[in-house]
């Protein structure tokens, strides 16, 4: 079945008649053809009505189908805000207008619209407010009628994703002078990236008129575009928006679910123009819509745009419009054109000879809605005795198309967002670009030309211009466009006749009539970017395209200056909407895993993020946590426990400055620590706050095997490269973190389950001392050995090769099973180091914690001339302190757990806080560490500190370490 | 027959995610290598000229780091040219990626014998001479970073959804080294092809070694890309 409205050929380039489609909008089904919008298949089924405005819900259609309004945004599921006359429909698409109550075609919620005298520009920022508690009864009636569409925060993130794009020279545009200046470009041997964003390159002569027969726009594409295939250095984006021209020629991309991300040497913009439309009361009605959408409609989709039409205009662009609208068999009631006496051109003539009647010096003074109140039924038709002054006495004219050919802007945005300075020309009664950043040229009518002779000339010099700046070997002198450029009679002065009953619409998205804005100017707002502020002129989806010149002229007329003073406000990126998806991507998200990753998943570990890494927090079902926990503490205390602390930091730092390396960058001393041993290193800044910890192991005279913590290494190797190269020292640093994987194999029965696995290591304690290192082999594999005591047992910290790290993770299993071996995570092991009073980086110490208030005084050595942060301390170490770490008990069994940061309280006064607390189970107390004031930090001293809910309850300082006080359990 | 990754010490870092696509495991010098996926060697190598990715993590490399490294590597009779970025192609087929004036990345050839790196590794020592004539220090490089061989045609286009830099073969010659981040990972990108199929090796943190290898075939998948074993990368050709 062909529709209505459906030309036959050669109408619709872009549609292919033997793949019809089914969709549905408004839930009633409908046929249209591949290559449709959800716009041209609604018209060509005679259904115009596709939204409704946002603040009078007046029915709303095509204007533009070139997706530069807003007017066609529709809901497509959860989607909103979908332009309707550039997405493609599709097999069972499903589409919904926008802004209604009760049915499009029957919006209840239309009864605002006569509520409108109280409504004046502004009127938002001067009530609601009072009187008081007015906003709580207005909030939510405004809540529910605010913003464009609905948003469905139950939707499934869709798959996006980014690609880098690389260019000698990226064109935007896919007009006559985007293919053009692309062409010229690549004949320079540049590469070019040529974005345009319709299916089809062309532009404007896919559609537009150039002479009265209607077929050297076809013609010239023809040719352009078999000449562009030819060029295999020319990449063409087709249905591709170029959102954002940057810094650098970096230009954003989006097409489809994808956003490219372009870097040019330089940058031709042929965006092209924005054709504009007439002021005049309901000049919204679907059914007026600017002439460039009826040649879209008629050429690109083969839809006829109406039966019976008028075009009002003021160049000869409109009479191209009506030979098209009388070639597609609507009947052409009136040519109505603005100007009083009109110049003679081969398309005039045309139109004569067609006999259709021409009402020079006329304009169209109100447009009248059909019964239904959804469509153009007539319009009246006034003489113009003045600049928006026309006489009494119309002539109706029955029609249901208004075509509005009056005018141009230039499609500047990108050429905006790059910088670029627009003056106005008073010749041509447009806006131009005047100064444009280096490496970005403007081409075709974005730069002024108008003139297919023109806009082609003026596509050679850009893209001559464009090779030239991307340093390509360009042949003769800058090519000059000796064309006239055709932008003179193009577009009117003042095609705004207000009329007193309003309605006369300068921005449809934001329903502003000629009155609003002289209102808000006569406030006070008589600069364009106040104004645009106050009345939210060009604040809508279409972003002033349509209302911007308007507005300035208004503003001009009304302040009595030149629109050449004025200005325009400026565009910022995007230049169409640009989805969150979108700027997230494919999101990449690095996550790291530790060599026995797998082992832990396999024995039900729950993992847990550090860093990028995936550690296990405990090993069982989550209901059983505390029990997990416990007995995993307990298997360490009394047995065997393996935990994986690969993730830990390690770093070799090898050379003949090695030990003076790290004597500068930590607070111990390293000189003399002998080869075989490790020693606590604790790293300060500039300022004495403590960054990080570990351990120095030294395995020769000229290296040492630095361990760092999980969250700290990148920043500690960073800091050591920085200091290294500043210092010239002759040592080497190498972050080697994710080379060795490391397990610490603690508790009473380590050595006796690492004896089995290790036979070239003399194990015992004599041979291998607590804070001893070696190299040996473990089950085979190539090993640094650490006797090192963090859980407080006796342990071996254990590194290999990585790719060899779940081989000794499996052996180390299968021997711990004759000791009944237990794997055991990090949330056992806090409470395992909280036990014996280690203070974790990050977790204990804050951004201004100095080693002597953290009771790190020991770790400082006393004898050595410099260190990092070394001067600080000292001066911090003269002044009395203000906060103390120290551990505590709290004696009361049955008082609950503080958390982290809970308060410590003295006399109402917060003194300090909460910075780790366990239950412990071995102690059957809960212990902590927590700032307190200087004078609580003794002990046996007791404070309050306020737990959840506001309970207080008291700790009693106790120093550190709260398990086995002589360490000898970690020196066995 | 395929081998158990399991039954050998030394293991990929992404065995189980290969096994599961059908990798089918052989022994080269002590770890386990995927040599071929289900389907014909004809059809992979088919693939690999179009775009694929293997994984050559469990092959030998090694590097060298620190004043002296380049000199007693040439000193080794290792051919080491004066530029940064570039890789030097050894006799033996390995190749000497300079990362730095004073870094080499070695990385042994597809045979995987690593008769150099071990040779290398055994070479060096700290040496009893005093001073130590700077010959700088190991690098544990098979353990730290995964190795990725990605080759095919399309290998730049399906770079290019996750690096910034221009890895076109016109643009990125054989030889080339890039050093940035692929799939917001840090990375080192060498580009080396192999009978005339454009080729890229692709090094990056072993840890996340399952992480980039997702974002790789993920980004592949548009081009009909896939995995690939070492025999299909070898039956592409030499260097």
């Amino acid at each position: 079945m062909i529709a209505d409205n459906r030309l036959p050929e050669p109408y619709g380039r872009l549609i292919d008649r033997r793949r019809p489609i089914d969709f549905t909008f408004e839930r009633r089904a409908y046929r249209g053809l591949a290559g449709d919008t959800i716009a041209s298949a609604l018209g060509a089924n005679g259904e115009w009505l596709l939204s409704r405005s946002f603040k009078y819900r007046r029915p709303r259609g095509v204007l533009t189908m070139a997706g530069q309004d807003g007017n066609t945004l529709v809901q497509i599921g959860s989607e909103p805000n979908v332009l309707a006359d550039l997405r493609p429909i599709a097999e069972g698409l499903a589409a919904e207008g926008q802004n209604y109550d009760g049915f499009l075609n029957q919006d209840r919620g239309r009864v605002v619209e006569r509520l409108a005298r109280f409504m004046p520009v502004g009127f938002y920022y001067k009530a609601f407010f009072k009187p008081k508690g007015a906003w709580k009864f207005w909030e939510p009636i405004i809540r529910n009628r605010a913003g464009l569409g609905k948003v469905d925060v139950h939707a499934h993130h869709g798959y996006f994703d980014k690609q880098y794009l690389f260019a000698d020279v990226a064109v935007i545009g896919g007009g006559p002078a985007g293919m053009s200046a692309a062409l010229q470009a690549a004949s320079s041997g540049a590469e070019i990236v040529l974005i345009d964003d319709m299916p089809e390159l062309g532009g404007s002569l896919g559609y537009a008129r150039f002479e009265s027969q209607g077929v050297r726009g076809a013609a010239v594409a023809s040719r352009l575009r078999r000449r562009l295939a030819g060029h295999k250095n020319v990449t063409v984006l087709s249905n591709c928006t170029c959102t954002g021209l940057y810094g650098d020629n970096w230009l954003a991309a989006v097409a489809g679910q994808r956003l490219y991300k372009i870097r040019a040497k330089s940058v031709v913009v042929a965006t092209g123009s924005l054709e504009q439309p007439a002021v005049f009361r309901h000049n919204d009605l679907p059914g007026i819509m600017m002439g460039s959408a009826a040649q879209r409609l008629i050429h690109l989709y083969g839809v006829k745009p109406g039966r019976k039409a008028v075009v009002l205009t003021a160049n000869a662009d409109g009479y191209g419009v009506a030979l098209d609208l009388d070639d597609a068999g609507v009947e052409v009631e009136a040519v109505v054109d603005m100007r009083e006496a009109p110049v003679a051109t081969i398309m005039t003539r045309s139109v004569a000879n067609r006999r259709i009647r021409v009402l020079a010096g006329h304009t169209i003074s109100e447009a009248i809605e059909n019964r239904h109140g959804e469509h153009l039924a007539a319009v009246l038709v006034n003489r113009i005795v003045g600049e928006g002054r026309y006489e009494r006495g119309a002539t109706i004219v029955g029609c249901d198309l208004v075509c509005m050919s009056v005018g141009y802007t230039p499609a500047g945005q990108l050429l905006h967002h790059a910088g670029a300075r627009f003056a106005y020309d008073e010749a041509t009664h447009m806006f131009q670009p005047a100064e444009l950043p280096a490496g970005v040229l403007a081409s075709g009518s974005v730069n002024g030309a108008y003139d297919l002779d023109a806009v082609l000339a003026e596509g050679i010099r850009a893209g001559w211009l464009a090779a030239r700046d991307a340093g390509m070997p360009v042949t003769g002198s800058e090519p000059v466009a000796s064309y006239d450029s055709g932008a003179r009679d193009l577009t009117h002065p003042w095609p705004i006749f207000p009329h007193k009953k309003g309605k006369d619409f300068i921005d449809f998205d934001e329903d502003l009539q000629v009155k609003d804005l002289v209102n808000a100017i006569a406030d006070g707002y008589d600069d364009i970017e106040l104004l645009k502020r106050y009345s939210t002129v060009g604040m809508g989806p279409s972003q002033g395209r349509h209302s911007g010149v308007a507005a300035v002229r208004v503003l001009a007329k009304e302040t009595g200056r030149p629109v050449s003073a004025l200005g325009v406000t400026t565009q910022r990126p995007p230049y169409r909407p640009v989805k969150f998806g979108h700027l997230g991507g494919r999101g990449f998200e690095p996550v790291r895993y530790t060599a026995m990753h797998h082992r832990h998943i396999e024995l039900g570990g729950r993992m847990m993020l550090a860093g990028l890494w995936l550690r296990p927090a405990y090993y069982g079902v989550p209901a059983d946590r505390d029990k997990a926990i416990l007995e995993e503490v307990l298997a360490v205390r009394r047995n065997v426990g393996l935990i994986d602390v690969s993730t830990l930091g390690g770093l070799d730092v090898r050379g003949p400055d090695a030990a003076e390396l790290l004597n500068r960058l930590y607070t111990f001393a390293y000189a003399k620590q002998p080869v075989g041993r490790s020693r606590y290193v604790l790293m300060t800044d500039q300022s004495g706050v403590i960054t990080d910890d570990g351990v120095a192991c030294r395995f020769h005279d000229q290296h040492f095997y630095v361990t760092a913590t999980t969250g700290g290494v990148d920043a500690v190797y960073r800091h050591m490269l920085f200091w290294n190269a500043q210092w010239r020292l002759d040592v080497d640093v190498a972050n080697v973190t994710a080379a060795y994987a490391g397990v610490n194999l603690a508790g009473p029965k380590s050595r006796a389950v690492l004896s089995r696995l290790c036979s070239d290591v003399d194990l015992s304690a004599e041979a291998f001392p607590y804070m001893g290192v070696r190299q040996g082999t473990v089950a085979g594999i190539p090993a640094r050995l650490l006797r090192v005591g963090f859980v407080g047992e006796l342990g071996y910290e254990i590194h290999v090769p990585a790719s060899q790290g779940e081989a000794l993770w499996d052996a180390i299993m299968a021997v711990g099973a004759l000791e009944d071996i237990r794997p055991f995570g990090v949330e056992a092991q806090r409470v395992l180091r909280l036990e014996k009073g280690h203070i974790i980086i990050g977790q204990d110490t804050d951004g201004l914690t100095h080693p002597l208030e953290a009771g790190m005084g020991w770790a400082i050595a006393k004898n050595k001339p410099f260190f990092i942060g070394g001067r600080s301390i000292e001066i911090q170490g003269s002044k009395a302190l203000t906060r103390k770490l120290v551990g505590f008990i709290v004696d009361d069994k049955s008082a609950p757990v503080p958390d982290e940061c809970h308060l410590v309280i003295h006399r109402g006064e917060i003194v300090g806080r909460v910075t780790s607390a366990v239950r412990s189970p071995t102690l059957d107390a809960t212990v902590g560490l927590a700032y307190v004031a200087p004078a609580q930090a003794t002990p046996d001293t007791q404070f309050e500190i306020k737990v959840a809910g506001g309970r207080m309850i008291r700790g009693r300082v106790i120093s550190p370490p709260f398990y086995d006080p002589d360490n000898k359990r970690q020196a066995m | 027959m395929s081998i158990d990754p399991t039954s050998l010490k030394r293991r990929g870092f992404l065995y189980r995610v290969l096994a599961e696509a059908g990798a089918e495991f052989g022994e080269i010098g002590g770890a386990a290598v995927a040599l071929r996926y289900r389907g014909s060697i004809e059809e992979e190598t088919h693939k690999a000229r179009h775009l694929a990715i293997a994984d050559l993590s469990p092959l030998p490399r090694c590097g060298f780091k620190g004043n002296g490294a380049v000199e007693w590597l040439q000193s080794q009779g290792l051919d080491i040219g004066p530029d940064s970025n570039k890789a030097y192609r050894q006799p033996n087929g390995a190749l000497a990626a300079r990362l730095a004036p004073t870094e080499i990345f070695l990385i042994d050839d597809l045979g995987g014998e690593g008769r150099l790196s071990a040779r290398l590794d055994a070479a060096w020592s700290w040496g009893k001479e005093k001073p130590r004539k700077p010959c700088g220090y190991p690098m544990p490089r098979a353990d730290s970073h995964a190795w990725f061989a990605l080759a095919g045609a399309e290998s730049p286009a399906m770079f290019s959804k996750i690096c910034g830099v221009d890895l076109r073969t016109h643009r990125f010659p054989d030889l080339a080294i890039a050093q940035t981040s692929v799939a917001k990972m840090n990375a080192i990108v060498i580009r080396e092809d192999r009978g005339g199929v454009p080729g890229y090796h692709l090094l990056a943190d072993s840890a996340s070694a399952e992480y980039l290898w997702a974002c790789v075939i993920d980004a592949m998948e548009e081009f009909g890309g896939a995995a690939v074993g070492l025999e299909a990368l070898r039956r592409l050709g030499g260097p």
